[in-house]
């Protein structure tokens, strides 16, 4: 299979799966299955996923399974991480993140 | 509602739906940029940017799924891990499900598809506390504001996408709209310690575990560690 076509069967069965999980519930009234054990798991979903996705991103950088730690990331994350925390705005902690990326960077390399 | 006699109710309650997501529209272009551009960044297409955006329409899923299966990891990583980023959408539809029970059969698969996490937060907390609007209107409304919007900045994001150059750094951007969102999500000391767990979590399995399956464990340890923490314990009801 070509990659294209790997990432349209992502997007199709990503798209079959999540509209069912977000739909079914409406659908049938909400008389699904929901015992407070699932809802207790998924309540942490948002938390538990955006952290994932964001601590890898800020300590290492990787080629295929090779990772290395990259202090200029996580410089700039602590950074922005702060001003979200702070303003709670999407645009500063994107703004204030790069900008301390490339600072961080620029610093490291010149103190060699 | 001073529109309430001139205007039809359904057509108040759209706008006055779209009204209520209208603060956060600004907060979702960012998102749909990158999500856009990081199908282009991945090699693919227009075609593919929009199949994304337009099919998925579930913003922090796509650009999980996109960006790892550029980094080279398997189809069932990418996709595993999406679909437990949305597995929360299940109970924001059980929980909404009562307030569009009035909804006709062919209209609810279209309702079940403009969930999302704004417009089930203005929804739930404005929406239907309101006595001048239809919460199926409403709710509508919400949803095709945010589609819309996130349809137009996707678009921008993969048209941009092919032009940034590589030195600017800006796959860092992607875990930075994930930190954007994040932030606000920490409300609780349980959020705080999921966050924690999961950090740890994260930082460990994805250097140990092969092909980014990793980041798939260390959800669901973080969802645990906070199930755990809120589990009913002896002489409470719940």
């Amino acid at each position: 299979m070509t990659p294209v076509m790997q990432f349209w069967l992502l997007i199709v069965v990503l798209a079959i799966g999540t509209w069912s999980m977000r739909s079914f519930p409406i659908i049938l009234h909400g008389r699904v299955p929901h015992p407070a054990w699932l809802e207790r798991l998924l309540k942490h979903v948002p938390v538990a996923a955006l952290t994932a996705l964001v601590v890898p991103g800020a300590l290492y950088v990787h080629e295929g399974s090779a990772y290395s730690f990259a202090p200029a990331r996580t410089i700039a994350a602590v950074i922005a991480l702060a001003v979200a925390l702070k303003t709670k705005n999407v645009v500063a902690t994107l703004a204030a993140g790069m900008g301390a990326l490339w600072l961080a960077q620029w610093a490291l390399a010149a103190l060699g | 509602m001073r529109h309430s006699v001139a205007m039809p109710r359904t057509r108040h309650s759209l706008i006055e739906g779209a009204k209520g997501v209208a603060p956060i529209l600004i907060g979702v272009i960012p998102f749909g940029l990158v999500a856009g551009a990081a199908v282009r960044q991945a090699g693919f297409g227009l075609a593919e940017a929009m199949g994304m955006s337009v099919i998925v329409f579930a913003g922090a899923s796509q650009i999980a799924a996109t960006t790892l299966f550029a980094s080279g990891a398997p189809l069932w990583v990418a996709l595993g891990t999406a679909l437990i980023i949305n597995a929360r959408m299940f109970i924001y539809s059980v929980s909404i499900a009562p307030l569009l029970a009035e909804a006709p059969r062919w209209l609810r698969p279209i309702l079940g598809y403009m969930l999302v996490d704004q417009n089930y937060a203005s929804t739930m907390t404005e929406g239907r506390h309101r006595d001048d609007v239809d919460i199926i209107g409403y709710y509508a409304g919400g949803g095709i504001a945010l589609w819309t919007v996130w349809q137009i900045a996707s678009i921008a994001g993969a048209l941009l996408g092919p032009f940034i150059p590589a030195s600017w750094g800006l796959e860092f951007a992607v875990p930075l709209v994930f930190l954007a969102m994040l932030a606000p999500a920490m409300k609780d000391r349980t959020a705080v310690g999921v966050a924690i767990v999961t950090g740890i979590a994260a930082a460990v399995f994805v250097t140990l575990l092969p092909l980014q399956s990793g980041l798939i464990v260390a959800i669901i340890t973080g969802m645990a560690f906070g199930a755990w923490t809120d589990r009913p314990r002896p002489g409470e009801d719940r």
